[in-house]
């Protein structure tokens, strides 16, 4: 029994203390799988992405209330075939840090999600396209901040043909036998 | 043959535990761990940088005085706490051989640090840092980080992130009492 708890209280002060180096060199910031969307020819889709903040972490959001501050901005890798429109990104909390209690820094903690419009040429071919991008952002915890990190993301559209062009009968004229 | 479960359990927890305590050990010899055993106690690596002043400051040109050199970022929100307290530490201090010693370690621009350190009333130094000089220290990947050198230019301790204001008081007071002061020059 004194050897199993012997161990066990090994294993757990080597686990805690390896937690507590996990913290400033590892990326704050992870995207999940982006899901599959899929587009028409010509026609506009949303893409989303999800993001995740680790947790004890904070990023400034797209909007941070000081010039001094870096924003989470993605950039989008141009591409051939698909048109990148506009980017969406949520709008941060405001929150007060330890550090600052005074002051509200608009951050992103947790999970957050920004939207991208894809819009693929009427003339690309139908089938699976990868578009490639970058989040830059710069993470902060309670007591410490961290470089401005690049978090390279890739997402996937599967491009479908358009529908044939529904073409009408045109009305008949009167035509009239005489 | 049977197998005690209590034995297997064991040396999964050794195994475990070593596991932990390589990656741990991996971390410590990426980061600060390597400037810990590589730097403390031995002279600080030696730079020239140039200051918001535009002259350029070279670190052991500040031999003979204890020196707190803080690596920062004008995105620092930690880094800002700190900054009030380094003023006053400065003018209470620096008459008995003390300098601070700022490093810039942003992308902003010269003219965006130096109106930051305007608005902060910074009254000591600020350099443009690089990357070269923080890999020179061990790697600056946590800022606010701030080293103290003794008179002789030793580096004497590290802070990591936002500590206490005693703290930096007794590592101040540390610095100032170990290596040989210069006197003045008339």
């Amino acid at each position: 029994m004194r050897m199993l708890l012997t161990s066990a209280l090994f294993l757990f002060s080597a686990w805690a203390s390896a937690q507590d180096d996990l913290g400033p060199q590892g990326p704050a910031v992870k995207m999940a799988p982006a899901p599959v969307v899929t587009a028409v020819q010509g026609k506009s889709a949303t893409v989303p992405l999800s993001f995740r903040v680790a947790s004890g972490y904070h990023i400034n959001s797209n909007k941070p209330k000081s010039e001094f501050l870096i924003p989470t901005v993605l950039k989008i890798e141009a591409t051939t075939d698909i048109v990148i429109g506009r980017t969406t990104y949520p709008e941060g909390q405001d929150m007060s840090f330890a550090f600052a209690p005074d002051e509200k820094l608009n951050v992103y903690t947790g999970d957050f999600k920004v939207l991208v419009l894809v819009r693929p040429l009427h003339s690309v071919q139908a089938g699976k396209y990868i578009v490639r991008a970058t989040l830059k952002y710069q993470a902060c915890d309670n007591a410490a901040c961290y470089p401005p990190k690049l978090l390279p993301i890739s997402f996937d559209v599967k491009i479908a043909k358009a529908p044939p062009a529904h073409i009408r009968n045109p009305a008949q004229s009167p035509h009239v036998h005489r | 043959m049977k197998r005690n479960p209590l034995i297997l359990f064991f040396i999964a927890a050794i195994v475990a535990a070593m596991l932990f305590a390589g990656i741990r050990a991996a971390r410590n010899n990426r980061a600060n761990g390597h400037a810990k055993r590589q730097l403390m106690g031995n002279l600080a690596p030696d730079f020239e940088l140039p200051a918001l002043d535009g002259k350029n400051l070279k670190l052991s040109d500040l031999r003979g005085k204890a020196v707190l050199l803080n690596f920062w970022a004008t995105y620092c929100g930690p880094c800002k706490i700190e900054m009030p307290w380094f003023v006053e530490l400065q003018k209470e201090y620096g008459p008995q051989g003390f300098q601070i010693v700022g490093v810039a370690m942003d992308d902003a621009s010269t003219e965006d640090i130096a109106k930051f350190a305007r608005e902060m009333g910074v009254n000591y130094p600020i350099l443009i840092g690089n990357e070269s000089v923080g890999q020179s220290f061990g790697g600056v990947s946590v800022l606010p980080t701030t080293f103290f050198l003794d008179r002789d230019g030793r580096l004497i301790a590290r802070e990591f992130g936002l500590r206490s204001r005693s703290n930096f008081v007794d590592d101040i007071k540390k610095a100032l009492s170990q290596g040989k002061a210069v006197p003045a020059q008339k």
